[in-house]
């Protein structure tokens, strides 16, 4: 089952994660973003994951949350990377260090461009239960 | 899906509505939506109608925060928002006034066949052109650049290209900023940025761009149409892209540093994603020099793609692009923010002109605008979705009075991906388009179905919009008969 759910926007994407803490949250968003680029080919071999550690500042946890996925959508672009494993060692609502892990992207079939997260409608908030975050994706 | 909208909208007239200055506490100026009735129902249904009252906030707006009939949601800004700041006058500038894809943007060009004479080539031209070009997501082409020469793409822009063979001079002329805007600055583009546009030159990318082959099905305007060289029955090819991954981190970049603007020039916007800094602040100038850095890639990049698209046609006719007539009829760029002059209020201002999902419209006699063109009006070119109609209009005086020079950029969502997702079979929409004689080639199914017609408007009623308000005027109409997608 997936862990998120689709918000209707006209042009883009819109996702909603839920999770127990903060850095579920994180780790959920960007699998999320991850599942709506691309699904792994059935056939590829399994190969040694490539990892990489991001780190983020930001003033609040907002601009950390849209920092966090943009960086990875960049880091996917550059590297040619899709991650599918995502270690949050530390995160507050200021500082986050990770490490994540990455595989070809020639073992993926890729299904949607997303140009970035953006800040519109963007919602990260604490509930009773846990964490929640609202994001609207650029594609 | 029940009306989002539920603010004050006053009727000017048929093609005009107005949303008053009263109706959110700090709007410095109206919003105009340029729309009719019908095409108003659909607006209501998403949150486009807040985003322009939300533009209206900017510092230094002048007159209205815009809106053309394909408006729909984005983020910040409405797709299809206009915004003019005056520079002299605290005005701003904002990354999210442009997008993501900085210098998104279309390029028509003409051929000398007749749809009769290469109707059995068509598939074969589809093909072949699908295979030469790359496309979709984060596709890399042939044209590959050092470093040192990404940097001259992004002050030559398509310039770049015609010096290394890939184009004419006279492409240049038929070219928004003859494919180069002058000021870019490549010292204020990020390492990161520049390593996503290393490997995209000459490359389509996904989602909404295209490659077409398409055939003129509508003359509108004669005497026009005789001076750009187009009867009924021709063939046209149209090219819809971008600035790619460069666009999208130099975007990113500076939303991030704006965003610490919004305090440090007590600035007031409801969405941070409208994050902006004052024209002549120091952030303000290092965004446009980098905005111009993306918009010349994209330049450069469509340049790319029509030499490709050349050469295609070349190897399946076995003659010259010359021979075949393929010349470029012009290249409009509809993300963008534009340091132009226009009148306001019978004085001559400089204003920063946002178009986010808008096209330039500038009027006949304008010194921007080639000679070949100034008798004419600005060439503008409306894509429309893979199914339907896309257009060719001139620019009018009345933009120029009205709208700071801007017309509509296409037809607009109406269906979100996801909606089309849903409820749309991808074979059965396939051969739907095979039956009206269209074929699609795309590298993912799924960008077929997001990108059906029905999630679109009618660019029809759209185009009847900014030709009867008069903010453009109709030359003729061409519909598809090959589509390339990412």
């Amino acid at each position: 089952m997936k862990n998120y759910e689709l918000i209707e926007h006209t042009a883009d994407i819109g996702i909603r994660v839920r999770a127990r803490d903060l850095k579920g949250v994180f780790k959920n968003a960007a699998l999320a973003m991850f599942d709506i680029i691309a699904e792994k080919k059935p056939e590829t071999s399994s190969q040694k994951p490539e990892n990489i550690v991001v780190e983020q500042k930001a003033e609040n946890v907002e601009e950390l949350f849209v920092n966090w996925l943009n960086e990875l959508l960049s880091l996917s672009a550059t590297k040619e990377l899709i991650f599918n494993e995502f270690k949050i060692k530390k995160i507050d609502e200021h500082n986050l260090e990770t490490e994540v892990e990455g595989e070809p992207i020639k073992n993926y079939r890729v299904n949607t461009e997303i140009k970035a997260a953006t800040y519109h409608a963007l919602k990260i908030e604490k509930s009773k239960s846990g964490w929640q975050a609202e994001v609207i994706l650029d594609v | 899906m029940s009306d989002l909208w539920q603010g004050t909208l006053e009727k000017i007239d048929d093609y005009r509505w107005r949303i008053p200055k009263s109706c959110k506490a700090g709007m410095r100026v109206p919003g105009v939506i340029y729309a009719d009735e019908k095409l108003l129902k659909d607006i209501f249904k998403d949150k486009a109608m807040e985003q322009v009252a939300n533009v209206a906030f900017l510092p230094g707006i002048v007159n209205a925060s815009l809106a053309m009939p394909d408006i729909h949601w984005g983020y910040g800004f409405p797709i299809g928002g206009v915004a003019a700041t005056d520079i002299d006058n605290g005005g701003v500038i904002s990354p999210g006034g442009v997008g993501f894809d900085i210098n998104c943007g279309v390029r028509l060009l003409k051929t000398n066949f007749q749809h009769d004479e290469i109707k059995n080539k068509i598939k074969d031209l589809v093909y072949a052109l699908f295979s030469d070009i790359p496309a979709g997501v984060g596709s890399k082409g042939d044209i590959r650049v050092s470093a040192r020469e990404e940097k001259e793409i992004l002050v030559k822009g398509a310039k770049w290209a015609v010096e290394k063979g890939y184009g004419t001079q006279e492409d240049l002329e038929c070219t928004e900023e003859y494919g180069a805007i002058q000021g870019a600055d490549p010292l204020v583009v990020s390492d990161r940025a520049y390593e996503r546009g290393k490997a995209q030159s000459g490359t389509l990318g996904s989602g909404n761009h295209f490659l077409e082959i398409q055939v003129i099905d509508q003359l509108y305007d004669r005497d026009l149409c005789d001076e750009f060289g187009l009867t009924l029955g021709q063939i046209t090819i149209m090219i819809h892209s971008g600035s790619r991954g460069l666009g999208y981190q130099v975007c990113d970049d500076y939303t991030k540093s704006m965003i610490r603007c919004l305090s440090k020039y007590n600035i007031n916007v409801p969405d941070r994603q409208l994050a902006c800094a004052p024209v002549n602040s120091e952030e303000g100038k290092r965004y446009l020099g980098a905005m111009k850095c993306a918009a010349n890639y994209a330049w450069a990049n469509r340049q790319c793609l029509m030499y490709l698209t050349r050469k295609v046609f070349e190897k399946v006719f076995g003659m010259s692009w010359q021979k075949m007539g393929m010349q470029l009829i012009y290249d409009v760029a509809h993300n963008i923010a534009k340091i132009e002059k226009h009148i306001v209020n019978g004085k001559e201002k400089t204003l920063c002109i946002h178009r986010k999902g808008a096209t330039r419209a500038f009027a006949a006699g304008h010194p921007a605008l080639p000679q070949r063109y100034k008798k004419t009006g600005q060439p503008v070119i409306i894509p429309g979705d893979m199914g339907r109609n896309s257009y060719l209009l001139v620019g009018t005086q009345k933009a120029m009075e009205e709208t700071f020079g801007t017309t509509c950029h296409g037809a607009g969502r109406l269906k979100s991906r996801t909606a089309a997702t849903r409820t749309i079979n991808v074979d059965t929409l396939l051969k739907e388009l095979e039956s009206k004689g269209i074929i699609v080639k795309a590298t993912g199914r799924g960008t077929i179905v997001e990108e059906a017609p029905e999630a679109y408007k009618d660019v029809n009623e759209v185009v009847n919009v900014v030709h009867n308000a008069g903010i453009s005027k109709r030359v003729c109409r061409m519909r598809p008969l090959g589509v390339i997608k990412g």
